[in-house]
C-alpha cells in the first residue's frame, strides 16, 4: 500500500497494565545481545526510549510521536535529531548531549543519558525509532501482552475513521426515511 | 506554616506536613517520594495475575478477552495464580506473626530454666490461667517450675503434626465444630505454613477453592496460634497491659534530652532498652554530655508493646519512621523486626543517627549489627543504649526540628484490663448491647499505606464508628493514628454517639480501646469468643465486624483470613491483589459467607466502609432479636 506519511504507535490506554514489559523489550531490541538477560550477561547499559506513566489513575506508555515539524529537529544546534521520510532520527554521533531537545519536546520523549559512541563514553540523546532496523517492527508492540500498542499509518487510519463515519451516516439515514428523500 | 497541596494530601498528620516539607528543604527522600517513583505499579501485580513459582515463567495473564494469554505455560489460570499467591501471602504473614511467637516462647524457655539475662515472670495470675489451660499443675509448684511446663507446651504447638492447638480451643464451641467439618482445624502452627509453600509449588494443588481453604487453616493457626501465644507470653514476662496515660506523636522527642527509638515488633529487647535506660550510670552518662536525661519512645508495635505496659510514649506509626529520624533529634533508633524500612539505612546516614539492629533474622544496609541474646539480655541493652548516650554529643542543634504535636492518650486496655473496667465480667457490657446503647463492637487495625492518605481512613473510619455507638477496639498502626488524634482520651466520649458517650463516661473509659500491638489482635478474638460463649451463640452471630482501612503487610492478610475464618465481616480499605480472579474474589465477598459465616469487602472509602459494618452489626442485632 502506498504511504504518505510515516507510521506511528497508537496507545489504548485502556488496554495499558503499566506493567512496563514495552520498556524492556525496547531496551532489548537496542543492546548488542538482543535481550534483557544477555545484555545484563554482557553488561551492556540499557536504554529505553519509551516509559510507562501514570496520570490520575490511568497507565499508558508515552514515546516519541514522530512530529512531522518536530521541535526536536528545529532545535538542534549540530542537526543531530533529523527527519526521514518515515520518522524523526537522532545520529548520535553528532550529539553534543545539550538537552536543548529534551526542553522543547512536548512528550518528554527524548533523553539524554551516557552511552558509548564510536567506542567513546558519551551523553547523547535517545528516542523512540519505530524500531526501523529490527525485523518485525516495533519490539514494544510484539512485547506487550495485552496488545495495548500497535504500529499505525496515518492514511489507513484516516480511511478506517471515514469508513467509520460514513457507515454511520448511511445507518442514520436508514432509521430516519424523512432524510432520506 | 503553610505546606503545599501535594504534601497536605499525604496525610491528615501535621507533624507528617510540617517533616515532609523539612525533607525536601534538606533533599531527602521519604517512602511517599519512592512511592511515586514507582508509578504506574504493575497491572498484573495490583490482579495478582502474575505467577514466579517456577522457573518456566514468570507468567502473567492478561485481563483482557481478546488479548493475551490465559494460561501460564503449566496451564495455570488465573484463578489458581491468584489463589496460590494470596495464600503465600498468608503464609508469610502466618510465619511472621508466629516466629515472633515461638521467640517468646523461646524467652519464657530461658527465664524458666533461669538463663533469661534479667527476663522473671512478672504475670503470675496470668500463667496460673495458661497452666490451667494446658493441664499442667500448679499446685504446691514455683513460677519457674510451672512456666517451664509452660514453654514447653507452648513451644510444641509450632512445630506439632497434630492438633488441636491449644488456644484454638477458645474458640465457642460451633466455631471449632465448622472448623471441623470444613478441615480447616490446624494442626501445628508450622506445619500449615509449610503446607502452603508445598501446595503452591508448580504443580500440586490447583483447585482454588481447596487452596483457599488452606490459607485459611494457617491463617487460624497464626491468629488463635502464633499470635496468641505471643500475646499471652508476653504478658506472663512482661505484665498484661494495664491502662496507662501516655503521650503520641512526633512531639514526644525531645530537644534536650538523649532520644532513642525502638522500632519493629517484639517487647523482648525493647522492655531491656527501658530498663536499661533508668540506668544509674547511664543518666549520669547522658548528664555529663549535657541532656537532661534519656528519652525512650516507640514506633510501630514494639512502640505499642512498651507503650501498654510501661506508658513509654509513642512517636508514630508506619510511615512515620522515616520522620521520626529527618527530626534531626534522635541518637539511636533501635529495631527488631517487621515493618522496618531498609531505607533507614541511607536515611540514618544523613543525620548522627545510630541505626542498630538487633535480631539474627534482621540485618539492614547501613546498620550497625548488635545482636540480641535473651541470656544477656539486659548487658546487651546496656550497650546498646550506651552507645546512644555517647552519640548525644555529635547531634547537630541546629540540623533539630521536632514537631510541637504530642496528645495525650489512655492506652492499656488488654482482655483483662477491660473485664476489670466493666467490673470483673461481662455481663454489663452483654447489657449496654442489649439494651443498644452500644450497637455493636469493631476491631480497627493495620498498617499505613502509601497508596492513601495517611492515617485519613484510620481516623475517619473509627470516628464514624463511635458516632454510631459502635465501641471500636484497635491495635496496631490504627491505633497510634487514634491515640494521635485523641481518640483515646475519655474525654473522646463527647465524640460519640448518645448511648456509648454514656457507658465511656459511666465507666472513664474512651470510645476507642487500645488493645495493643499487631500480635494482640488475638486480644480481640478472645473478647469476642467470651462475648460469644456468654450468649451461647458462635462469633459470626454477634454484632461485631472488622476493618484494615489502610493495610499493607502480609501479616495483615493473613490477620484478614484468621478474622474472617472466625466468624467476623471485615472491611478492607486498600485493594488486595485478587480482582484478576472473579471466582477468587466472589469466594472471599460473597461465597465465605455460606462456609464460614463471615466475608471481606473492599471499600477504600472510610464513611461508606463504616456504614457497610454498621448495616452488618445492625443485621446481626436483628438476627439474635435485639
Ligand atoms: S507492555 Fe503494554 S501493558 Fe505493559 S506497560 Fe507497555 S503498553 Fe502497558
Ligand atoms: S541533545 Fe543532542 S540531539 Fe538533543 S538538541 Fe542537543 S545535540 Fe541535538
Ligand atoms: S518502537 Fe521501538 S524504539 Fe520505539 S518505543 Fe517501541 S521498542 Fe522503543
Ligand atoms: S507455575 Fe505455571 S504459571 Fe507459574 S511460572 Fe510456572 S508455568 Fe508459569
Amino acid at each position: 500500500m502506498e504511504q504518505f506519511e510515516g507510521p506511528f504507535l497508537l496507545v489504548d490506554p485502556q488496554r495499558c497494565m503499566g506493567c512496563h514489559t514495552c520498556e524492556l523489550a525496547c531496551a532489548a531490541a537496542h543492546t548488542r545481545a538482543g535481550s534483557i538477560i544477555g545484555a545484563v550477561l554482557a553488561r551492556e547499559r540499557l536504554h529505553r526510549r519509551n516509559r510507562v506513566v501514570q496520570v490520575d489513575g490511568v497507565k499508558l506508555p508515552v514515546q516519541c510521536r514522530q512530529c512531522q515539524d518536530a521541535p526536536c529537529v528545529r532545535v538542534c544546534p549540530t542537526g543531530a535529531t533529523y527527519r526521514t521520510e518515515t520518522y524523526t532520527a537522532v545520529d548520535q554521533a553528532r550529539c553534543i548531549g545539550c538537552r536543548l531537545c529534551m526542553m522543547v519536546c512536548p512528550f518528554g520523549a527524548i533523553h539524554v543519558a551516557t552511552t558509548t559512541v564510536a567506542g567513546q563514553e558519551r551523553r547523547a540523546a535517545f528516542k523512540c525509532d519505530l524500531c526501523v532496523n529490527r525485523l518485525g517492527g516495533p519490539a514494544c508492540v510484539a512485547a506487550c501482552p495485552t496488545q495495548a500498542l500497535s504500529l499505525r499509518y496515518p492514511q489507513q487510519e484516516a480511511d478506517r475513521a471515514s469508513q467509520a463515519a460514513a457507515r454511520q451516516f448511511l445507518r442514520s439515514l436508514a432509521s430516519q426515511p424523512q432524510l432520506g428523500s | 506554616m503553610a505546606y503545599s497541596d501535594k504534601i497536605l494530601k499525604k496525610s491528615i498528620d501535621p507533624t507528617v506536613h510540617q517533616m515532609l516539607a523539612r525533607a525536601q528543604e534538606l533533599g531527602l527522600e521519604t517512602a511517599w517520594d519512592r512511592y511515586e517513583a514507582m508509578l504506574p505499579e504493575c497491572g498484573f501485580g495490583e490482579l495478582g495475575v502474575c505467577c514466579r513459582n517456577c522457573n518456566m515463567g514468570p507468567c502473567r495473564i492478561s485481563p483482557f478477552e481478546d488479548a493475551g494469554p490465559k494460561r501460564g505455560v503449566c496451564g495455570a489460570t488465573a484463578d489458581i495464580i491468584v489463589a496460590r499467591n494470596l495464600i503465600r501471602m498468608i503464609a508469610a504473614g502466618a510465619a511472621a506473626h508466629s516466629d515472633h511467637g515461638r521467640d517468646l516462647a523461646h524467652t519464657l524457655l530461658m527465664t524458666a530454666e533461669g538463663k533469661g539475662g534479667g527476663y522473671e515472670i512478672r504475670d503470675e495470675q496470668k500463667l496460673q490461667t495458661l497452666a490451667a489451660e494446658y493441664n499442667i499443675s500448679t499446685e504446691g509448684r514455683s513460677k519457674e517450675e510451672i512456666a517451664l511446663d509452660l514453654a514447653g507446651a507452648v513451644y510444641a504447638e509450632f512445630g506439632k503434626q497434630e492438633g488441636p492447638i491449644r488456644f484454638s480451643r477458645r474458640a465457642p464451641r460451633k466455631r471449632v465444630d465448622l472448623w471441623q467439618k470444613l478441615g480447616i482445624d490446624p494442626r501445628g502452627v508450622d506445619r500449615e505454613i509449610v503446607e502452603i509453600m508445598h501446595r503452591t509449588h508448580i504443580g500440586v494443588d490447583n483447585d482454588p477453592v481447596n487452596l483457599i481453604l488452606q490459607g485459611l487453616r494457617a491463617s487460624i493457626a497464626d491468629g488463635w496460634g502464633g499470635s496468641m501465644i505471643a500475646t499471652e507470653i508476653s504478658d506472663v514476662l512482661f505484665g498484661t497491659p494495664k491502662p496507662t496515660r501516655s503521650l503520641a506523636n512526633l512531639g514526644v522527642l525531645k530537644a534536650d534530652e538523649v532520644n532513642i527509638i525502638v522500632h519493629g515488633h517484639e517487647p523482648t529487647l525493647s522492655e531491656m532498652i527501658v530498663a536499661a535506660s533508668r540506668d544509674a550510670e547511664l543518666l549520669a552518662l547522658a548528664a555529663k554530655l549535657g541532656a537532661k536525661g534519656i528519652n525512650v519512645v516507640g514506633l510501630c508495635c514494639t512502640g505499642n508493646e512498651v507503650l501498654m505496659r510501661h506508658g513509654i510514649p509513642i512517636a508514630g506509626n508506619f510511615l512515620q519512621q522515616e520522620l521520626a529520624v529527618i527530626t534531626g533529634a534522635v541518637e539511636a533508633i533501635i529495631v527488631d523486626v517487621q515493618c522496618i524500612m531498609p531505607a533507614l539505612g541511607n536515611l540514618t546516614g544523613c543525620f548522627h543517627t545510630k541505626f542498630i539492629s538487633t535480631s539474627p533474622k534482621a540485618k539492614f544496609p547501613g546498620a550497625i549489627h548488635i545482636e540480641f541474646h535473651e541470656d544477656q539480655a539486659y548487658d546487651i541493652a546496656k550497650e546498646i543504649v550506651r552507645g546512644a548516650v555517647e552519640n548525644y554529643r555529635w547531634r547537630k542543634p541546629g540540623q533539630v526540628v521536632i514537631p510541637d504535636e504530642k496528645v495525650e492518650c489512655l492506652v492499656g486496655f488488654s482482655t483483662e484490663a477491660i473485664l476489670a473496667a466493666l467490673g470483673g465480667s461481662l455481663e454489663p457490657l452483654l447489657e449496654q448491647i442489649k439494651s443498644g446503647a452500644i450497637k455493636g463492637l469493631a476491631g480497627v487495625v493495620g498498617c499505613n499505606n502509601p497508596k492513601v492518605q495517611h492515617d485519613f481512613g484510620h481516623v475517619n473510619l473509627v470516628k464514624e464508628l463511635i458516632r454510631n455507638n459502635v465501641l471500636v477496639v484497635t491495635t496496631g498502626c490504627n491505633a497510634i493514628a487514634c491515640a494521635k488524634v485523641g481518640l483515646m482520651l475519655p474525654e473522646a466520649a463527647a465524640q460519640a454517639g448518645d448511648g456509648l458517650k454514656v457507658v465511656c463516661q459511666s465507666l472513664g473509659i474512651p470510645p476507642v480501646l487500645h488493645m495493643g500491638s499487631c500480635v494482640d489482635i488475638s486480644r480481640i478474638l478472645t473478647v469476642c469468643a467470651a462475648v460469644a460463649s456468654a450468649l451461647g451463640v458462635d462469633i459470626s452471630d454477634l454484632p461485631v465486624a472488622g476493618a484494615a482501612p489502610e493495610w499493607m503487610s502480609e501479616k495483615a492478610v493473613s490477620i484478614g483470613s484468621y478474622v474472617v475464618s472466625s466468624g467476623i465481616f471485615t472491611v478492607l480499605g486498600t485493594v488486595p491483589p485478587v480482582l484478576g480472579s472473579t471466582a477468587v474474589t466472589e469466594l472471599l465477598t460473597t461465597g465465605a459467607k455460606e462456609a464460614i459465616g463471615a466475608t471481606f469487602a473492599v471499600e477504600p472509602d472510610p464513611f461508606q466502609a463504616a456504614q457497610l459494618m454498621i448495616s452488618h452489626i445492625e443485621d446481626k442485632r436483628a438476627a439474635l432479636g435485639l
